[in-house]
């Protein structure tokens, strides 16, 4: 890629450069860090010409990052954000399966960003790549490269940001294939007061809209949507503890542009105009509780209607029903910790017939009982059901986990010692729609951990041997793993290493043993009190047993990476 | 001459019932129920119509009724609001975007009101005809064609465990993780096929950056069950660039992408079209990390570390 031979070098001269100059005094405080590192992949597989394992990483990636933040005299602040790989690696979302990529295009991808953020005392400008959170059902998910600005004067607060968050992609059937996007522009507004820790009252506007004609060739499975959402959110904190948080959000969404225009449904003049594809619906959610250093007690409610879409959260899913009530305690003289919750949530509520149920209940119970004993105990549950419609039998899935963690410490003059058990159950039934049987999954884990801790050596190792078995009628798979890691620092702790070694024997019915091996090393060096260089060293050997065809297929995955990475400042 | 006449009047009543219109109507069985997809998708909706004047184009408006479970008209075309059709000789192949047009179409009820707000039919057993008219006074010019299907709100699988936020044991978690979702509902006579999509965040990603632009590390299909044990071989200790003081945490975001039969998306009320379900984050935490801190916490109570 010509990018690279640009920026390589680029960077490069920066590091120096920046490394040179910091002894001169400077009015300008710089913190942060910026970096350059690479990342090779290999996979072998044997026999050769075998495809049952794929490769997990690109071959070779470049990543750089430059986020430091300059700081003049008491108001004036640049941070920047600036994050950018050389290869795409895309595969959800609308650059799916991108190979090259114009200058446009490789702005816009979700993986990288190009931001810049100055900011004057209550004024922030926002450049470039921006990942603005405005409430939980206006925006927050999606990368948008434009620009905008962030006020705050007083208990005032004005948002306002615009800019592209795709790029057009064409359609494309050879391999990798692209399922191709439409340029999408997005806009979004926010007005309110704020008195932080006191209250907040915002309205927020978010809209997108795909440009039909930046395609040549409409996709044939993607449309040119338009949407449009408006919410207000208030959350109040009171004394004592309490609050109470509220949003309301109503939404139009554009399914298909292309579709004619509507005079009698769905528009929201001028923001958004109607077509037959547009569907308007409704969202909300709301918290009361109160929190405390000793008990916490909160109930969180959250309604998607079933045409809720909103442009800031593309996989929001809706249609449901929300409901949770959490609680921590914290007693016997804060020994004893509790976190628990229960709630329940109700998919497909549009629909009386086949609304299904699911509910959640889980809790984590921690107690010190002296200095040397610790136990944790934690159980979750959560079951769905659903009305089997044309079957004869509903859906009825239940999951129970259990899991008890008792821990012992004990130590002398020179070191310390910790053993940890851990064992977790877990049961999963599932009922087959069309005889009513239930099959039941159970999984026994065992793990037991030692870690010693010395006090006059730079020396941390630890062990591990785990058990791990599950089975479910006709399949029963065993695994057993030993592990063990040590991380230590040589030359003037300028060096730091840290390795780990790992063997699991796994077995599946009668088959004969697979065998896994990991090793991996980290050494980071520190080249001067700004500079390290970091290097990471892993491989991963798996050889099947004869559960698969071709009996006895193998594969080794190599990991290299090392980087450069300079940190700004003190 | 008396034959000769009777001879013209019946090759003349035979032209005229050869020059009338002959539709044909296919309709999936189990088609999405977002009704605006059904332009989009030939295989949900075609009708075919046949012109057998191969010179002589003839102009008519298409009259669409949906009938639903209990007899009630749905909805129907607005016929004074229709745009005639001009069919020419030979077979003229037409989609939902000309048979079905919402633009045109007036719905009744529920039927109504959950279109617009959902863009979807209610789900039950629906029978949808279709008839040629004339475009002047309406008048029935081929014979009516109808076919049943019945709408199911399908429900994409939600991502439960590792419940979203949850941290795991590293020493646990290299050797294996479960993943548990819940199936499509309701469910279909065919089993689609689950593809759970694990991608790890890299240091500086937002998990939903992570998302739209890693490769996954997981891409497994499966199919008949909502669970999957996944034995990850990575290390989950060890991290570049992780300061002493800052715990390797590996983060990882992931989600189920459902499939129908045909390997395509079951896509319907899903706005980005590809099938896969709201995704959720885990963190993967080494426990050693955590007994060491606890440790150092047991120490400073003894003044080893004062």
């Amino acid at each position: 890629m010509q990018l690279n031979r640009l920026i390589i070098p680029a960077v490069a001269c920066l590091l120096l450069s920046t490394a040179r100059s910091q002894n001169l005094k400077k009015a300008v405080q710089i913190s942060g860090t910026m970096g350059v590192s690479y990342e090779g992949y290999g996979l072998t597989r044997n026999p050769a010409g075998w495809t049952g394992f794929n490769p997990r990483k690109p071959w070779n990636q470049l990543r750089f990052s430059f986020t430091p933040t300059m700081k003049f005299g008491k108001n004036w602040s640049i941070p920047f954000n600036i994050n950018f790989a050389t290869k795409a690696t895309n595969f959800a979302g609308p650059y799916s399966g991108i190979g090259k990529q114009n200058i446009g295009q490789f702005v816009t991808n979700p993986m990288n960003s190009f931001g810049i953020n100055p900011s004057y005392k209550w004024a922030e400008l926002q450049l470039g790549t921006q990942y603005l959170n405005y409430s939980e059902l206006s925006t927050g998910d999606i990368g948008v490269f434009g620009a905008g600005f962030d006020l705050k004067p007083g208990a005032y607060r004005i948002k306002f940001f615009t800019g592209v968050s795709q790029r057009a992609v064409n359609f494309f059937t050879g391999s990798p294939a692209t399922t191709g996007a439409y340029t999408r522009h997005n806009w979004m507004f926010q007005i309110g007061k704020e008195k932080e820790g006191k209250y907040l009252v915002a309205l927020n506007f978010v809209k997108a809209k795909d440009k039909v004609s930046s395609l040549a060739v409409p996709p044939p499975l993607v449309t040119p949507q338009e949407g449009f959402t408006t919410s207000l959110v208030t959350k109040i904190y009171f004394k004592a503890g309490w609050y109470f948080t509220a949003e309301g959000a109503q939404s139009f969404y554009t399914k298909d542009l292309n579709a004619p225009l509507s005079t009698t449904v769905n528009s929201f003049k001028p923001f958004i105009e109607g077509h037959t594809s547009t569907i308007r619906d409704f969202a909300g959610e709301g918290s009361i509780g109160k929190r405390s250093s000793l008990f916490d007690i909160g109930v969180k409610l959250k309604f998607l209607g079933a045409g809720f879409q909103t442009p800031g959260y593309p996989f929001l899913q809706p249609d449901r029903l929300d409901y949770t009530v959490n609680t921590r305690i914290n007693t016997w003289k804060q020994k004893m910790n509790i976190v628990a919750s229960v709630g329940q949530r109700v998919n497909n509520v549009s629909n009386t017939t086949l609304r299904a149920k699911q509910l959640i209940g889980n809790i984590n119970w921690f107690t010190q009982f002296n200095d040397n004993w610790s136990l944790n105990l934690s159980y979750n549950n959560f079951g769905f059901q659903a009305p089997g419609g044309i079957n004869p039998y509903g859906i009825k899935n239940v999951s129970n986990d259990l899991g008890i963690n008792p821990s012992y410490s004990w130590s002398n003059s020179s070191m310390s010692h910790l053993l940890s058990l851990n064992y977790n159950y877990s049961k999963y039934d599932e009922r087959d729609v069309m005889t009513g049987l239930l099959t039941s999954n159970n999984t026994h884990m065992g793990l037991l951990t030692y870690v010693p801790t010395y006090f006059n050596k730079d020396l941390t190792p630890d062990f591990s041997v785990l058990y791990f078995y599950n089975n479910f009628p006709g399949f029963k798979t065993a695994l057993l793993t030993l592990s063990s890691g040590i991380s230590f620092s040589a030359a003037q702790k300028k060096l730091r290493l840290r390795g780990q070694l790992q063997y699991t024997l796994g077995k599946n019915n009668s088959f004969s043993s697979s065998n896994n091996f990991i090793a991996s090393a980290n050494i980071d060096w520190k080249l001067n009190e700004r500079l390290t260089w970091s290097n990471f060293m892993g491989s991963n050997y798996y050889k099947y047993g004869n559960e698969i065809t071709p009996a006895g297929a193998s594969y080794l995955e190599s990991n290299l990476r090392t980087g450069l990475q300079y940190r700004f400042g003190k | 001459m008396k034959y000769l006449s009777h001879i013209l009047f019946f090759l003349l009543i035979g032209t005229t019932v050869s020059a009338q219109l002959n539709i044909s109507l296919v309709v999936s069985a189990t088609p999405p129920g977002t009704l605006s997809d059904w332009g989009n998708r030939k295989e949900v909706f075609t009708l075919l119509v046949f012109n057998p004047q191969g010179t002589i184009p003839r102009k008519a408006i298409i009259k669409t009724t949906l009938l639903g479970a209990n007899g009630n008209i749905a909805g129907s075309t607005d016929l004074a609001r229709a745009m005639p059709f001009s069919f020419p000789g030979g077979n003229t192949i037409l989609g939902a975007n000309d048979a079905l047009p919402l633009g045109t179409m007036v719905f009744t009820g529920k039927y109504k009101a959950s279109l617009e707000r959902t863009g979807k039919l209610p789900a039950e057993v629906y029978i949808i005809c279709v008839q040629l008219v004339s475009p002047v006074d309406f008048v029935p010019i081929t014979e009516e064609r109808c076919r049943n299907f019945s709408i199911a709100s399908y429900q994409l699988p939600i991502a439960v465990m590792p419940f979203d936020g949850s941290v795991l044991d590293a020493a646990h978690a290299q050797t294996a993780i479960t993943f548990r979702w819940t199936p499509l509902a309701p469910v279909t006579t065919l089993a689609p096929t689950y593809r759970l999509q694990v991608f790890e965040v890299l240091e500086g990603q937002k998990p939903m950056q992570a998302f739209r632009s890693n490769p996954p590390l997981v891409d497994k299909d499966i199919r008949g069950t909502t669970q999957y044990i996944w034995q990850p071989q990575l290390n989950m200790t060890v991290c570049s660039n992780c300061p002493d003081s800052v715990m390797p945490v590996k983060q990882f975001i992931w989600t189920i992408q459902t499939l129908d039969p045909r390997g395509l998306p079951v896509g319907d009320g899903n706005i980005n079209n590809d099938g896969r379900s709201q995704p959720i984050l885990f963190q993967v935490q080494p426990a050693k990390r955590k007994s060491a801190a606890r440790a150092t916490l047991w120490l400073n109570t003894r003044g080893v570390y004062a």
